[in-house]
C-alpha cells in the first residue's frame, strides 16, 4: 500500500491545502487552535478523536464557516475571497446522513452534478459512470430511503466525485460500515488518490485504517496539530525486536529475565518480549538464539517491531 | 424499500473500471441557479417527482380552473356581454385553493433539503446560501403566479371570445397583474419560511394554513365588525395583518374589481398597505437566507 506513495505525492509541487494560524473559536470551545499545516497531493489522512476539529477544518476549507483568525488556501484559492471557486472544484462527502429518502440515486447524483456546473448530458453520463464505480450500478434506480448504510455511504461518495473534482474531502467515509464494506471503501479511497489522481483529504477517528491507505497523516488533538508527516515515517522500523517463544507467560518471563541478565533492555508485550534497540556491535539475533537454546525453549519468531499511528498518542506531541 | 428483490442478494461490489476525467465545459453560477430554479418550479407541480406528489397540484389546479370554465360557459350560453367577475376578484374567490397550494408545495422546496440535511451537499457546491434560498423562493413564487394566472388567462380568453369589451377586459387584467405578483411573493415568502422551520410537512402545511386562511378569516371578521360599529379605521388597520387583505385593499385602490368591506382610505393608508406588503416579502426573504446560512454550519 505504501509502495506507490512517492509517485502520487510528486504529481504537483505546490501544496493542495495550506493553512496559516487557523483558529476557530466557538466561544464555549476552541475547535481549532493556531493550525498551520500544508497538505500535498495523494491521500492525506486527517486523524483525531471525535471533537478534535476535523469536521470544523473541512467546513472552513469549504467556506461554510469563517475562521476566527488565520488564513487558508485551497488549490491556490483563498478561502476568504474565492470560496465559490473552491466549492466548484471540490467534492465533499459529509459525515452524517444527507440523502433525501424520496429520490433514487441516479436522479439525485445527476441533480447534484448539475448543481456543480456540469451540463445536463455530461451530468447524466458521469452520474452513471460514478455510480457504477462506487458499486451502485444495480441499485441506482432504487429510492435512497431504502438504502443500507453501506449503500448510502457509496451514494454520498458518488455525489462527491460526479463533477470530477480537483480535490475531495471525505469525512469519516467508513462510519457505520461492516468490516468487509469498510475494506472496500478504504481501497476505493486509496484508488481515488492513486488511480484517479484526485488528491484526497480523508478523516477518521480510527488511526489504524488510515495508515494503510494514506500517504501523509495529519493528526489533530483538541484543535491542536499533534503531528503532520508522511505515513511511512510513522511506520518506520523502530529498531526494536519482538521475540515469541512457545508456551505462556511463564516461558515468556523466563526468556525476558535471561535476556535482561545478558544486558538487554526488554519488556513483556502480550505473549511477546520486546527488546529495545541494542547497543551497537551486539548481535542480538545470535544472543536471542543462544539464550532460547540454553533455556530449552521453542523459538516461534524474531521480527523487527514496526511503529503504528497510535504510538503518536502514547509518545505525545514531541515530533511536531 | 418495497421493490421486492427475489431472494437474498449479494452485497454490492465495487467494480474495477477506469475513472474518466471530465474536461468539458462547466457552467456559471447563474446557469446553475437557473437550473435549480427550473427544477424547483417543476417539483412545485409534482413534475419529476413521484406520481403521488402530482395528485394535489392537479386536483387543486382543476378546482381553481373549474369556476372560470363554468363562467365562460355561462357567458357563451346566455350571451351576456358584461363580465361576471373581475380577474383580481376571481383570485380572491379561490383564495383558499391558492393558500392550500402554497402551503402544500412550500415543504417540497423548503423542508426536504433541510430535513434530510442534503442542504449540506448543495452548500458544498458553488451556490452560496443566499442565492440558494432566493432561487427556492423564486421557484415557489413562480409556481404561485402560474397557479393564479392560468385561470385569469382562461377568463380573459373566454371573455374575449364571448365579445366582452376588449379594452375594459385588458385594463382589468393588467391591473390585476401586479397584485398577483405581489401576492405570490408574499405567499411564497410566508409559506417558505414556515416550511423551512417546521421541517415536517404536516406541521408546515397546518402552520401555513393558519397564517394564510385562518388569519385572513379573522381579519375579515374584524373588518365586518369595524364597519358595523362605524369605526372603519380599525378595519383598515386589521387589513395589514394578512397578505390577502393587504392585496385586496390595494386592489380596491387600483379599482381592480375586488369588493373590500373597509378599503384603505387615504394615500397614507394605501402607502402603509404597500409598505407592509413589501416588508413582509423582505422580512421573510431575510429570514429564509439566515435559515439556509445556519444550515451549513
Amino acid at each position: 500500500m505504501t509502495a506507490d506513495t512517492s509517485q502520487s505525492a510528486s504529481v504537483t509541487a505546490a501544496p493542495v491545502i495550506r493553512t496559516a494560524g487557523l483558529t476557530m473559536d466557538y466561544g464555549r470551545v476552541v475547535a481549532l487552535h493556531d493550525l498551520t499545516v500544508e497538505i500535498d497531493a495523494g491521500v492525506t489522512g486527517l486523524v483525531g478523536a471525535n471533537g478534535a476539529g476535523k469536521s470544523t477544518l473541512i467546513k472552513i476549507l469549504l467556506g461554510l464557516q469563517t475562521p476566527t483568525s488565520g488564513t487558508a488556501q485551497v488549490l491556490g484559492h483563498d478561502i476568504a475571497t474565492a470560496d465559490d471557486e473552491i466549492r466548484r472544484v471540490i467534492g465533499y462527502m459529509p459525515e452524517h446522513d444527507c440523502l433525501p429518502p424520496d429520490v433514487n440515486a441516479s436522479e439525485f447524483v445527476v441533480h447534484l452534478a448539475r448543481m456543480s456546473g456540469l451540463p445536463a448530458a455530461a451530468a447524466r453520463e458521469r452520474a452513471a459512470d460514478i455510480l457504477r464505480l462506487v458499486g451502485l450500478d444495480e441499485e441506482r434506480y432504487r429510492l435512497l430511503g431504502g438504502y443500507s448504510t453501506g449503500m448510502k455511504q457509496r451514494a454520498k461518495l458518488a455525489q462527491a466525485l460526479v463533477h470530477d473534482p480537483a480535490l475531495v474531502f471525505l469525512d469519516e467515509p467508513t462510519n457505520g460500515l461492516d468490516p468487509a464494506s469498510r475494506l472496500e471503501m478504504l481501497s476505493l479511497v486509496r484508488r481515488i488518490g492513486s488511480d484517479f489522481g484526485i488528491p484526497v483529504l480523508v478523516t477518521s477517528h480510527l488511526l489504524g485504517e488510515l495508515e494503510k491507505i494514506s500517504d501523509h497523516v495529519v493528526i489533530l488533538d483538541g484543535g491542536h496539530l499533534l503531528r503532520s508527516s508522511a505515513t511511512s515515517q510513522f511506520l518506520d522500523a523502530t529498531g526494536s525486536l519482538l521475540v515469541e517463544v512457545l508456551g505462556g507467560a511463564a516461558e515468556r518471563d523466563l526468556l525476558g529475565n535471561a535476556l535482561a541478565a545478558a544486558g538487554l533492555s526488554c519488556r513483556p508485550r502480550g505473549q511477546l518480549v520486546t527488546i529495545d534497540p541494542p547497543p551497537d556491535g551486539l548481535d542480538v539475533h545470535r544472543l536471542v538464539r543462544d539464550t532460547v537454546a540454553d533455556l530449552e525453549l521453542a523459538l516461534v519468531r524474531i521480527q523487527a517491531d514496526q511503529g503504528h499511528l497510535e504510538d503518536v498518542f502514547t509518545q505525545g506531541a514531541h515530533h511536531v | 424499500m418495497s421493490e421486492g428483490y427475489p431472494g437474498p442478494r449479494p452485497a454490492g461490489v465495487i467494480h474495477d473500471i477506469g475513472y474518466r476525467r471530465y474536461t468539458g465545459p462547466r457552467e456559471s453560477n447563474a446557469t446553475i441557479a437557473a437550473s435549480l430554479y427550473l427544477t424547483g418550479l417543476r417539483h412545485a407541480f409534482g413534475i419529476g417527482r413521484s406520481g403521488r406528489s402530482k395528485v394535489l397540484p392537479i386536483v387543486l389546479g382543476a378546482f381553481a380552473l373549474l369556476p372560470a370554465v363554468i363562467l365562460i360557459g355561462v357567458l357563451a350560453v346566455t350571451g351576456i356581454n358584461k363580465p361576471l367577475v373581475s380577474y383580481a376578484g376571481y383570485t380572491n374567490q379561490i383564495q383558499v385553493l391558492i393558500s392550500i397550494f402554497a402551503a402544500a408545495q412550500a415543504p417540497v422546496l423548503f423542508s426536504r433539503d433541510l430535513r434530510s440535511r442534503s442542504i449540506v451537499l448543495y452548500l458544498a457546491r458553488p451556490l452560496s446560501p443566499a442565492p440558494l434560498a432566493l432561487v427556492r423562493w423564486a421557484s415557489l413564487t413562480t409556481a404561485c403566479v402560474l397557479f393564479m394566472l392560468v385561470p385569469q388567462l382562461v377568463l380573459l380568453a373566454g371573455g374575449l371570445i364571448a365579445d366582452l369589451d376588449v379594452s375594459h377586459e385588458l385594463s382589468q387584467f393588467v391591473r390585476s397583474l401586479p397584485l398577483t405578483l405581489l401576492l405570490a411573493t408574499m405567499l411564497a415568502g410566508i409559506t417558505g419560511l414556515i416550511a423551512s422551520y417546521a421541517l415536517r410537512r404536516g406541521f408546515a402545511v397546518v402552520g401555513s394554513i393558519l397564517a394564510l386562511v385562518v388569519l385572513n378569516t379573522g381579519v375579515s371578521i374584524v373588518q365586518a365588525i369595524a364597519d358595523e360599529t362605524g369605526s372603519p379605521r380599525v378595519g383598515e388597520l386589521a387589513g395589514l395583518f394578512s397578505p390577502w387583505s393587504l392585496v385586496n385593499g390595494l386592489a380596491s385602490e387600483l379599482d381592480a374589481g375586488v369588493r373590500v368591506i373597509t378599503p384603505p382610505d387615504g394615500a397614507a393608508m394605501v402607502a402603509l398597505y404597500l409598505i407592509v406588503a413589501v416588508a413582509i416579502v423582505g422580512g421573510t426573504l431575510a429570514l429564509l437566507v439566515a435559515r439556509f446560512r445556519k444550515a451549513g454550519r
